[in-house]
Formats: structure tokens, C-alpha cells, sequence
């Protein structure tokens, strides 16, 4: 189908952005890479008057290292991150989960900054920043804020964006030397939404991991942190029998939402098989080290 | 796909039922319902403006009601259309039981989906119900639990509906719009609701699925 | 609203300069405005990969980009990487391979082909699947296809 009529517009700084969105309100849409604007137009699921591109806003481009934190624009693409060597050094994870999204069509126009707001909850991003630790950067008539990952995903497709905000850049903690991660999923077909799927990060001493995030995706309505798993993990050795109680723990705590193919038992059972799959990775992490 | 729950209300059975079929409690309760209106004394017919994510739509449903139960349950069958999109059509069960503290209510609710939803839309269909039942009964407890024992529901004059090329309201605040017709049942309009939210969330979600794998 | 929106696009290396619809996709205003009909709709929301072309050097879909995002730029479609030959061993592997009957799906697999050979030289048949697998193909059967990629990775790299 095609898209219904609107009007376009281009600005080229932020606060002409902001000006629109206060003048329009939800009668305008943002359009970034539009991978996901674009469908939902094309099959009228939405008929903004005014399409908002921001594509030319140079000060939400760019991937840099900020002090202690690795910055990554809103205007961000998939690819950019995939073969980005400075998030090669210090967001490793982001370059693994990656070659995940969708097809390389899709990954060449769609943005970081559009997958975190649109947070859907099956999506890589924003698990991977929830795994990270992130923090969203937000630019609002009020000025800048900052939100906290795991303060952002508040429900489906909802953030703690205000309606008037435009979100600028991610912050991602630089990995230290000590930083383990772990990704990922689970689908019938490469591209598919993913079943099930896992962003984990941590630091690693010996054979331990502490300060874990596990992160989920595909299982309920924003990605989810299994915080009991987390902390029965916290300082452990990965013998078998940890590992074991591990998973154990993180079928216990979840509870998944089904979907049209898979119940809510085949996502616990998968979940675990995740986990199982990627703590001993741990110990080949410090072998190698 | 199914979708089952049940929620504490805190008020007797008799004020949950009455609630329940009380169109006006129902669409203050019920985000972007916009018109109801019943084609039959057992059937209603709605519109809902749903708001998700960038999806901005309009979706009409049809439910009939059966097995009426006073003050303790029913069954609907319910019918929802978004178009070329696709459709939905399903049954749903409630049953109303005393429980300390006010009144149990268990639903059930079965679907079959059809069309473009049906194919690429189902993932998460069940989470979007959920959350917006979730919604839903939140606020319909506030209303019970707040409304006084003896009420007098005051007709309001039905808001004009918006032109058709004019963007939906957005659903911060639910338009009450008083059906002229007697009570729609509560459950029957929630299923509904339901369902039309899961068209548009299922679309939401599949669209989704160009941005991530 | 809706008024005509002026663009200037280089396509295939000929410049044009056109006033669009706002609405209008990138894949649209190739067909119906500039006659380039090589590129093809099939599901116009991004998951068939038939209206792949190329965009500022990499390859996106035409269906999920607005002509008035390509103000500016530069785009190639089959017809562009036909004409100038980049494409000849793709397509002599197609036909060699019977890598195509109906052919509809054909000028965005080349797309997504030549990218793949451009940056994934030494890609193993199992991540040629993996990246066509966002081109669908109803005739096929797709081994072909993978075949004829294969075979033009192995010349290139023997050809180096």
C-alpha cells in the first residue's frame, strides 16, 4: 500500500525539531531511518499530517568516546555499529548482537536511536543497553536529561520519552579490561523475530562473574532482567551444579508471554537453554584472556 | 491464542456486574474508546481509537452477548475488522465470584486471527492484551471502588466524532461518550477492546520485525 | 498539504531534478517518475527485498525510503549496475546457474548479491544464505541463486 499524504519537512538543528513538535504535537511523526515509520505509514496504521525528518541533523550522528562513556548518536545505523571499531573496543556486545537485526537493507538506513524509542521488546537494542547499562540521553524544551536503561522501557512500545522530547544519543559505560558479555537468540530463520533472546554482561574475575546483567528479549512486554538469576550468580564459581541451579533459577523467575507460534512454556524452556549455553563461555573467556 | 486472567475487586458482585454493564463507567475505563452503540439488545457495536507505538487506528468490533448470568457471568462472541489488515473473531467467558475483600473476576478469552495480523502479527499480540486488560481493570477497580452505592448515571451529549482525515485523539485521557442505548457488557466491550488492540499491537509488533530481527 | 517537494538525485549517473509528493517512495518515483522499472513492489513494507536498490553506496529498500530522503543523493539500480558492467559475472552466474525464472525477484537478489561479494569476499555458503535470506524467491527454490554467488566469490577470488 502506499502511504497517505503528509507534509515533509527537514530541519536542521534540534531545537527546529522541538519547535515542531510542540507546534504539532501527535499530528507529526519523526522520521528517522524509517525501517519501522515507513511500514506502519505504507499500511496506513498511522496518518500523521507532518512527517519530521531528522536525518539532517548532524549533532545526532556519530559514534565517539565521551570521557568515560562511549556515545552513540541517535542517527546511528545498524551497519554503522556493526563495523564501528571503537564499538568493536568498547560496547563489544552491540557489535555481536548486530548481524541479528533484520537483513542488511534494513540495517544500512535503520537507526539506533529509533529502535531504543520505538523499544520494542523483542528488538537487540534496547536489551543491549539494558545489559549495558546505559543511559539515554533526551532533548526536550526543558533542555537535556537523562534516563537510566533500566528507568527507560516502561511498558509496550513505551518509554519514559516525553511526547515534546527527541531522543539525541545513547551513553554506553565503557568495558573495562575485566568485561565479559554474552548474546544471543534464538529463531526459526535468520531475520525472523527472534523467540527468545539473551544480553548478558559482566565483570570477570577468575572464573566468576560479578555485577551481571541478563537481559531478555522476546518474553514480555519491554526486555526484562532477570535480577534473581543476576544475584544468584554474583561471585559464583561456574561449576556444573551452578550452572545448573542458574538456569533453574531463571525459569523460575520469568514469565513469559506467549506468541502466535510459541507458548509460554517453550520461551522459559528456551530461556534456560540460553543461559546454559552462554555461562560456559565464561570459563573459554578466561582461558583466552 | 488465548488469554486468561482474574482480578480482586474490591466491591460486591452485585456493584461489579452492575459496573460492568454500565457504558459509562465502561469507556471511562476503556482508552480511546471513542462510540458505542447497540445494534441489538444483546449486541454492541465500537469504536476505539488505539494508540501504540507510531500506529495511530481506527478499529470497529462487534460483540454478542450470551449465557447472561445476572451478577455472575456471560459469554460474548465478538468480531473485530481493521480492514485489509486483517481480523479477529473470538469468545470470551466471565464469571464473577465472592471473595473476601469484594468480588473475583475470572475471564477467559479465545482468538483466531486472520488476514495480514494473523500471519505476522501474533508474537505479540498476547502482551499488548494483557497490558491493556491490565489497564483496563486497573481503572475499572478505581471506578468500583470509589463510586458511591447509589448512582445516578448522567447523560452526557456523544462527542462528534472526529472527520475521518483528522489524526486520532491522543489517548491520555479516555472521551466519555454516553451510548444511548442500555448497558453494553463490560466484558464483552473489554474483549473487544482486546482484540482491536491486539490488531493494531500485532501490526505494531510485526512492523517491529523490519527493524530487528 | 501534499505539495510537490523539488529533488535533485543522481541516478545511475544522470542527474534529475523533480518535484515528488512527500508520500512517494524511493522505489515509486524510480518506476513512475524516471520509467526504471528493473526494481519491483512486492510487499511494500520491507521484508521482500524485491525493491532493493542501492542508496549513497548501500543498499536499502525503496518501499522504506521516501524519493524526497534521496534529495541529493546518489542512486544506482539494476539497470545503472547493468549498464556498466559491475554486475556481469553476477548475472552470467545467474544464468548459468538458472538462477531465475520469473525473474521478479531477480534485480533485487543482484542487489543484495553485489554487495555481498563487495564486502564479504570471503563469505562461506552459510552466510550467502544468511544474507539473501531478506530477498524471497517463489520459483527457485534459492539453491540456484546460492550457487551462482558462490561461484562468482570463488572467481573473484582466483581473478585477485
Amino acid at each position: 500500500m502506499k502511504a497517505a499524504a503528509f507534509d515533509y519537512v527537514k530541519p536542521t538543528t534540534i531545537d527546529q525539531v522541538l519547535a515542531l513538535l510542540q507546534q504539532h504535537g501527535d499530528d507529526a511523526r519523526l522520521l528517522a531511518g524509517g525501517q519501522t515509520l515507513m511500514a506502519t505509514l505504507n499500511m496506513r496504521l498511522s496518518e500523521p499530517q507532518l512527517v519530521i525528518d531528522i536525518t539532517g541533523i548532524e549533532s545526532l550522528r556519530g559514534i565517539s568516546v565521551q570521557g568515560k562513556v562511549l556515545r552513540i548518536g541517535a542517527l546511528a545505523t545498524h551497519t554503522d555499529i556493526e563495523f564501528s571499531p571503537l564499538v568493536a573496543r568498547h560496547a563489544p556486545l552491540l557489535k555481536a548482537a548486530a548481524p541479528h537485526i533484520a537483513h542488511r537493507a534494513i540495517r544500512n538506513s535503520g537507526t539506533f536511536g529509533g529502535s531504543i524509542a520505538y523499544a520494542d521488546p523483542a528488538a537487540e537494542w534496547p536489551t543491549c543497553l539494558l545489559a549495558l547499562g546505559g543511559t539515554v540521553v533526551a532533548r526536550g524544551p526543558k533542555g537535556e536529561r537523562r534516563i537510566a536503561a533500566d528507568d527507560f522501557f516502561t511498558g509496550l512500545y513505551s518509554t519514559a520519552l516525553q511526547p515534546d522530547e527527541l531522543l539525541a544519543a545513547c551513553e554506553i559505560p565503557l568495558a573495562g579490561v575485566d568485561h565479559w558479555f554474552g548474546f544471543s537468540e534464538l529463531a526459526r530463520r535468520h531475520g525472523d523475530y527472534a523467540i527468545v533472546g539473551m544480553a548478558a554482561t559482566a565483570r570477570r574475575e577468575g572464573d566468576a562473574l560479578h555485577g551481571l546483567r541478563i537481559v531478555l528479549l522476546g518474553v514480555d512486554a519491554t526486555p526484562v532482567r532477570a535480577r534473581q538469576t543476576e544475584a544468584l550468580l554474583e561471585g559464583r564459581a561456574l561449576d556444573t551444579a551452578t550452572v545448573t541451579q542458574a538456569v533453574a533459577s531463571l525459569r523460575s523467575e520469568i514469565d513469559p508471554l506467549p506468541d502466535l507460534t510459541n507458548t509460554p512454556d517453550t520461551k522459559r524452556h528456551l530461556a534456560g537453554v540460553l543461559l546454559h549455553r552462554m555461562l560456559p563461555t565464561v570459563a573459554t573467556a578466561s582461558a583466552t584472556a | 491464542m488465548e488469554l486468561n486472567g482474574d482480578i480482586l475487586i474490591g466491591a460486591p458482585r452485585e456493584k461489579v456486574w452492575a459496573g460492568l454493564n454500565d457504558p459509562e463507567i465502561l469507556t471511562r475505563c476503556i482508552p480511546g474508546c471513542e462510540a458505542m452503540e447497540a445494534t441489538s439488545p444483546t449486541e454492541r457495536t465500537a469504536r476505539v481509537a488505539v494508540k501504540i507505538g507510531p500506529v495511530r487506528a481506527r478499529f470497529v468490533g462487534h460483540v454478542r452477548m450470551e449465557d447472561i448470568r445476572a451478577n455472575e457471568g456471560c459469554v460474548l462472541r465478538f468480531q473485530g475488522s481493521g480492514g485489509a489488515a486483517g481480523m479477529a473473531k473470538g469468545h470470551s467467558n466471565v464469571e464473577l465470584t465472592d471473595e473476601a475483600g469484594g468480588t473475583r473476576l475470572r475471564y477467559t478469552a479465545q482468538a483466531a486471527i486472520g488476514g495480514k495480523l494473523g500471519q505476522v502479527g501474533g508474537r505479540m499480540i498476547d502482551a499488548a492484551s494483557k497490558q491493556m486488560a491490565d489497564q483496563f481493570f486497573t481503572a475499572f477497580n478505581e471506578q468500583m471502588v470509589g463510586v458511591p452505592e447509589v448512582e445516578a448515571v448522567e447523560a452526557t451529549p456523544a462527542e462528534p466524532a472526529p472527520g475521518a482525515t483528522a489524526a486520532p485523539q491522543p489517548a491520555f485521557v479516555p472521551r466519555t461518550v454516553h451510548a444511548p442505548q442500555p448497558a453494553a457488557s463490560g466484558e464483552g466491550v473489554r474483549v473487544l477492546w482486546f482484540v482491536l488492540g491486539s490488531l493494531s499491537t500485532g501490526f505494531g509488533v510485526w512492523i517491529a520485525s523490519l527493524l530487528t530481527s | 498539504m501534499a505539495d510537490l517537494y523539488p529533488i535533485k538525485v543522481t541516478v545511475n549517473g544522470k542527474p534529475h531534478q523533480c518535484s515528488v509528493q512527500p508520500r512517494t517512495h524511493l522505489v515509486d518515483f524510480l518506476r513512475e517518475d524516471l520509467g526504471l522499472k528493473g526494481s519491483h513492489l512486492g510487499c511494500e513494507h520491507g521484508v521482500c527485498g524485491a525493491c532493493t536498490v542501492e542508496l549513497n553506496g548501500n543498499i536499502v529498500r525503496g518501499c522504506l525510503t521516501l524519493a524526497v530522503q534521496a534529495d541529493g543523493g546518489t542512486v544506482q539500480t539494476i539497470e545503472g549496475l547493468s549498464e556498466s558492467g559491475v554486475i556481469r559475472d553476477l548475472q552470467e552466474a545467474f544464468v548459468r546457474r538458472n538462477a531465475l525464472q520469473c525473474g521478479f525477484c531477480t534485480s533485487g537478489m543482484l542487489m543484495a548479491a553485489k554487495e555481498l561479494v563487495e564486502q564479504m569476499p570471503h563469505a562461506n555458503r552459510a552466510e550467502v544464505r544468511e544474507w539473501i535470506s531478506g530477498n524471497y524467491c517463489r520459483c527457485t527454490g534459492y539453491h540456484a541463486i546460492v550457487d551462482a554467488i558462490c561461484d562468482v566469490l570463488q572467481q573473484r577470488k582466483e581473478a585477485a
